[in-house]
């Protein structure tokens, strides 16, 4: 019976709101006994109490976290937050999950519909990337840079996200009332928490993403600079490299840059982080 | 009263009262001046599988106070198995904290793979009591620490109770031989919602199974239905029967719970010290009836 009434509960909480014979209609779909819907529906009223405190739990923890891009969509956020809870739900234990579980649910629903802004889905990505930058696994500490080498790939913070968007959200303001539009232009944009904690964010040239990318990816320095390069259709020139050497002290000094590949002390710490990095849909919290 | 002899497993070891650890004051508790505050408790779920400032942070405080773990997203009650990588996840987070015992919900808070992000009352069921019974018995062994059941607020019994709470409390806690965090707020505000006496079904627990005592603030809605909301000081009469049950338990650790409209920390303090008194009190009155 237990299944039958967590069938119940859920499309009580997260559906439309019922009426008592839509909530026998649920029971009698659930295969809830005759008894046993009676009794619920004699506590019909208080019922809608567990909707209103799911949704509201839910609710909170995204407007903590989008506030600008729900101020923008406005009654269109309502819309989808309800077929995300119908359609899709939340999957993870943790709330600070709900934003990007809904984000990955309306990405290609905004894609279609023209009455979402076309940026909307950008800047609801970079809101959110504030949280889960802030929450994601660290490397250890005590780590002793090293000289880096053509010829090994390079350890970056795992706090980091590189993303691209359509749109120059990351230029608007932050106040939740500006409605001014993003300029629409192609932005490579590096997302990632200081040793201080901070989230901050860096623009990237086509040639610094490339670079990134590729060490991200566990390319050599070398092979990541050539790859990047190349993709930018440019020749490996001295004006290549030394940009390459400026972006990689940049971020050196930025604490992205750790030192080359495998010199972290903790190798099985490393693996950890990366592991619970791997590990599905899991981001900031209430 | 007698300390009672107990063949019942009931790990107290922490003591005093506690004040329930929120991220408004997380940084004022690590930084600031040592507080009137035996221990905080803190949820498992805002420092698991993360890094950054606040797990940082929460190794800081765990050098300065005793922290036990409370969880919120266990799902006990639910029909599929609790996720293994969340236990897993779970244990680790116990064992960075070093919390004597970890504490969840007597509910259920999933259906399938749907999360629901609220605690779900449990049909009063045999069928239920032994499934509840069956995994909380394996929790201990699963986290490495003993663990706990806490008696929720609710709202709508769903469906027919075969039991009555109390029964299918004690029925689970006998069964598996978890500890009972007692939240006090919760049988009054039940008591209030379902028409029972608080005392008397406070006064009919084993409690001997306690390990801890929550307490909070509550609402009355304009419909006359209470809300458990985390959002106020602790009501007088929840106060009482804070005594009435520390009166009865013996030593047990008190643990202030406010998690909506939270005010400062000092005004938290001023709550603690008035536990305290009421922890002092009441321990002076079991200590006298045992004499």
């Amino acid at each position: 019976m237990q299944q039958a009434i967590e069938s119940v509960f859920a499309e009580l909480v997260l559906g439309p709101p019922r009426s008592r014979r839509d909530l026998l209609a649920l029971c009698q779909k659930h295969g809830v006994d005759a008894d046993d819907t009676a009794a619920l529906a004699e506590s019909y009223e208080r019922l809608s109490v567990y909707r209103e405190l799911t949704r509201g739990n839910l609710r909170e923890a995204l407007q903590l976290s989008i506030p600008r891009s729900i101020a923008r969509l406005g009654a269109l956020f309502d819309e989808y937050f309800d077929r995300f809870l119908v359609e899709q739900a939340p999957r993870s234990h943790y709330l600070r999950d709900v934003t990007p579980e809904l984000l990955m649910f309306c990405a290609p629903l905004w894609e279609k519909d023209p009455r979402v802004a076309s940026y909307l889905h950008d800047l609801a990505l970079h809101e959110s990337l504030h949280i889960e930058v802030s929450a994601l696994p660290s490397l250890p500490r005590g780590h002793v840079p090293a000289a880096l080498s053509l010829k090994q790939g390079v350890d970056l913070s795992l706090a980091l996200r590189l993303v691209p968007y359509r749109h120059a959200v990351h230029e608007l303001a932050a106040d939740e009332a500006d409605r001014s539009v993003p300029t629409e232009r192609a932005v490579s944009l590096l997302v990632y928490r200081s040793p201080e904690h901070e989230v901050r964010y860096l623009e990237l040239t086509p040639l610094a993403r490339g670079i990134v990318e590729r060490l991200l990816l566990g390319d050599s320095l070398g092979n990541a600079v050539q790859g990047a390069a190349s993709a930018a259709g440019s020749a490996l020139s001295e004006a290549v490299l030394g940009g390459a050497a400026k972006l990689l002290a940049d971020l050196a000094e930025r604490g992205v840059v750790r030192g080359p590949r495998g010199s972290v002390e903790n190798a099985q710490d490393v693996q950890n982080a990366k592991n619970a990095q791997e590990a599905p849909a899991n981001r900031p919290p209430s | 009263m007698s300390e009672p002899e107990s063949s019942v497993s009931s790990p107290r070891p922490l003591g005093g009262v506690g004040l329930g650890l929120r991220w408004d004051f997380l940084e004022e508790v690590v930084d600031g001046p040592e507080l009137p505050i035996d221990f905080f408790e803190v949820s498992p779920e805002n420092y698991m599988r993360r890094g950054g400032y606040y797990p940082e942070q929460l190794e800081r405080l765990q050098g300065r106070y005793p922290l036990v773990t409370h969880g919120l997203t266990l799902s006990i009650g639910a029909v599929d198995e609790p996720d293994t990588d969340y236990l897993r996840e779970l244990r680790t987070e116990i064992q960075r904290t070093k919390s004597p015992f970890h504490s969840d919900h007597l509910c259920f808070s999933s259906a399938g793979q749907r999360s629901l992000h609220e605690l779900l009352p449990l049909q009063q069921s045999r069928e239920n009591l032994r499934r509840v019974a069956d995994r909380a018995r394996r929790m201990s062994d699963i986290l490495g620490v003993p663990f706990a059941l806490e008696n929720i607020t609710y709202y709508v019994h769903p469906g027919r109770a075969e039991l009555p709470e109390l029964d299918f409390l004690e029925g689970v806690l006998e069964a598996s031989g978890a500890g009972l965090l007692l939240d006090v707020n919760n049988v009054y505000v039940n008591s209030l919602n379902h028409g029972f006496d608080p005392r008397a079904f406070i006064a009919a627990l084993d409690l001997r199974r306690v390990v801890e005592i929550h307490v909070a603030g509550h609402s009355r809605r304009a419909s006359g239905l209470v809300l458990d909301t985390h959002g106020a000081p602790v009501a007088d009469p929840v106060l009482e029967l804070l005594g009435f049950t520390l009166e009865r338990s013996g030593p047990c650790p008190v643990l202030l719970e406010r998690d909506n409209d939270v005010p400062e920390l000092a005004e938290l303090v001023r709550e603690v010290h008035a536990l305290r008194q009421i922890y002092d009190t009441s321990q002076r009155k079991y200590h006298a009836a045992g004499d």
